[in-house]
Parts: structure tokens; C-alpha cells; sequence
């Protein structure tokens, strides 16, 4: 994959459920300014996503309180 | 200043909704923005998440201190505080890699931003513009939620996981470009 794709990548916000902090594999494969631009990106997406939800909520967001659900919070 | 403190009472009560609409009224963007720092350093998306869990696994037996956004102020300590220890462990890789030291703890302000209160209908007249291929590809990953993978949404779709990042990264170009020509601003600084 090319730092571009990669870089959309690690915007994205899934990432793998544990019990721990798990790095999405992207992160390892780009320099420090493809990091910083993946996290402009990310900035820049959730209120996109955000905006056109129903209930305003990012994708960060749905997954954050799917865990919570599937957890049973 | 907006203060978020409004939805802590149901927060503590186990209300997982008041949760998600006290992220969405802003505290998402504060604590992600909050984080610029550790961009180079951590996986932020996945700090954040982690960080969010444990703000809610301990909510129940959270105390406000009576200022402004006493919740989000918590949940900033939280998740800088796990930015920090991930930094950490993280550092000895990182170094090998010729990349820099684990940035220092050092308190940012932080307080929750608005959105420009026309984005939602600009962008979904934005959206009817975009081609159909692009479209597509930035509804699946929409949809998706954060609960699949890009390669597994890239084969749903019948497309090599590349082929959706590239459609998906030319609707958000299009997509930023349609709402600048319609005047609407997104916040994208970082802190």
C-alpha cells in the first residue's frame, strides 16, 4: 500500500477490541508526518461523519458505545 | 464556554446515550485535538478509544468539583495520562526507527468546540454531488461505524481494500472542496 493509503488507514477508527491499547498496523508503516497528517484527517472526518448521522455521533464514537454495549454497559 | 457537565448526572447512571451525546456535542473533538501532541508518538485513534472505555467504566463513582466541564477535564488527564504510558512503552521501537523521544505531560487547555451550525445540511448537499464510486465507498465506511475492518468493508464491496481507500480519500477531497465553495468552515487545527 502507498503512505496515502495507509494514511486514510489509520484515519479510520476501527481498530481491533482487547483488553489493552492495540495500534492499528498502519501506524508502524508511516514517518512521523504521515502520523501527524493521519491525525489532521481523522480530525477533519469525524465531524463530517458526525454530521450526517442521524444521532451526530462519528464513527468514533458508534464504536466507542458498541464496546460499552457489547460489554454489557 | 460551552459546559458539558449537563449530561454527567445520566453518565453516572449508566446511561450509555447521555454518553455518546456528551461526546458528540463536542468532547470527541476537545479530547482528539488534545492529543495532537502524541500524534507522532501513539496511535491516537486507539488511545482514545481505550481512554473513553475507562471514563466510562468509572463514571459511576465520579465526583464533579463544581467547575465547567469537570467531566471532560477528567477524561483529558485520562486519556493524556494513557498517551503517555503507551509513548512510553512504545519508545524503544520507535527509536530504532530513528524517530524522536516521548513528548512530555505537559498541561493543554481544553474545552469543548462547536461545529459550524450550517456543515449538516451543506455537506448533505454536497454529498448528492459526489460520483457514484466515491459515494459509495464513503457511505460503506460511514456505515461500517468503526465496527469493520477497510478490508473486510473493501470485500463486501467486491474492491481490493486500496481501491476503497482511494475512493473514499477522493470523496473526502471533494467533499472538503464543495463545502469551502459553499463557505462553510471545518475545524481543523491542530492543538
Amino acid at each position: 500500500m502507498t503512505d496515502e493509503e495507509l494514511i486514510e488507514e489509520l484515519a479510520g477508527a476501527h481498530r481491533t477490541s482487547a483488553d489493552d491499547v492495540r495500534f492499528h498496523p498502519a501506524f508502524y508503516d508511516l514517518d512521523e508526518a504521515g502520523r501527524l497528517e493521519a491525525h489532521r484527517r481523522a480530525l477533519v472526518l469525524r465531524q463530517l461523519e458526525a454530521a450526517v448521522d442521524p444521532d451526530g455521533r462519528s464513527t468514533t464514537v458508534h464504536a466507542v458505545l458498541a464496546r460499552i454495549r457489547d460489554a454489557g454497559g | 464556554m460551552t459546559d458539558l457537565d449537563h449530561h454527567v448526572l445520566n453518565i453516572m447512571m449508566g446511561d450509555a446515550d447521555a454518553f455518546g451525546a456528551w461526546l458528540s456535542d463536542g468532547a470527541e473533538y476537545a479530547l482528539r485535538r488534545a492529543l495532537t501532541r502524541y500524534a507522532t508518538s501513539v496511535d491516537v485513534e486507539a488511545v482514545l478509544q481505550e481512554a473513553l472505555l475507562r471514563v466510562w467504566q468509572v463514571a459511576p463513582r465520579f465526583e464533579p468539583d463544581g467547575k465547567p466541564n469537570s467531566l471532560l477535564r477528567f477524561a483529558h488527564t485520562v486519556a493524556r495520562n494513557l498517551a503517555l504510558s503507551e509513548a512510553r512503552r512504545h519508545a524503544p521501537a520507535l527509536r530504532l526507527q530513528g524517530r524522536g523521544a516521548p513528548p512530555s505531560g505537559e498541561e493543554v487547555p481544553i474545552e469543548p468546540a462547536l461545529p459550524d451550525p450550517h456543515l449538516r445540511a451543506a455537506l448533505e448537499r454536497c454529498r448528492e454531488k459526489l460520483p457514484e464510486a466515491p459515494r459509495v465507498a464513503f457511505d460503506a465506511r460511514l456505515a461500517a461505524g468503526g465496527h469493520e475492518s477497510d478490508g473486510s468493508i473493501a470485500e463486501r464491496l467486491g474492491l481490493r481494500k486500496n481501491t476503497l481507500l482511494k475512493r473514499f480519500g477522493r470523496a473526502r477531497a471533494l467533499l472538503l472542496a464543495c463545502l469551502e465553495k459553499a463557505g462553510v468552515s471545518i475545524q481543523e487545527e491542530l492543538a
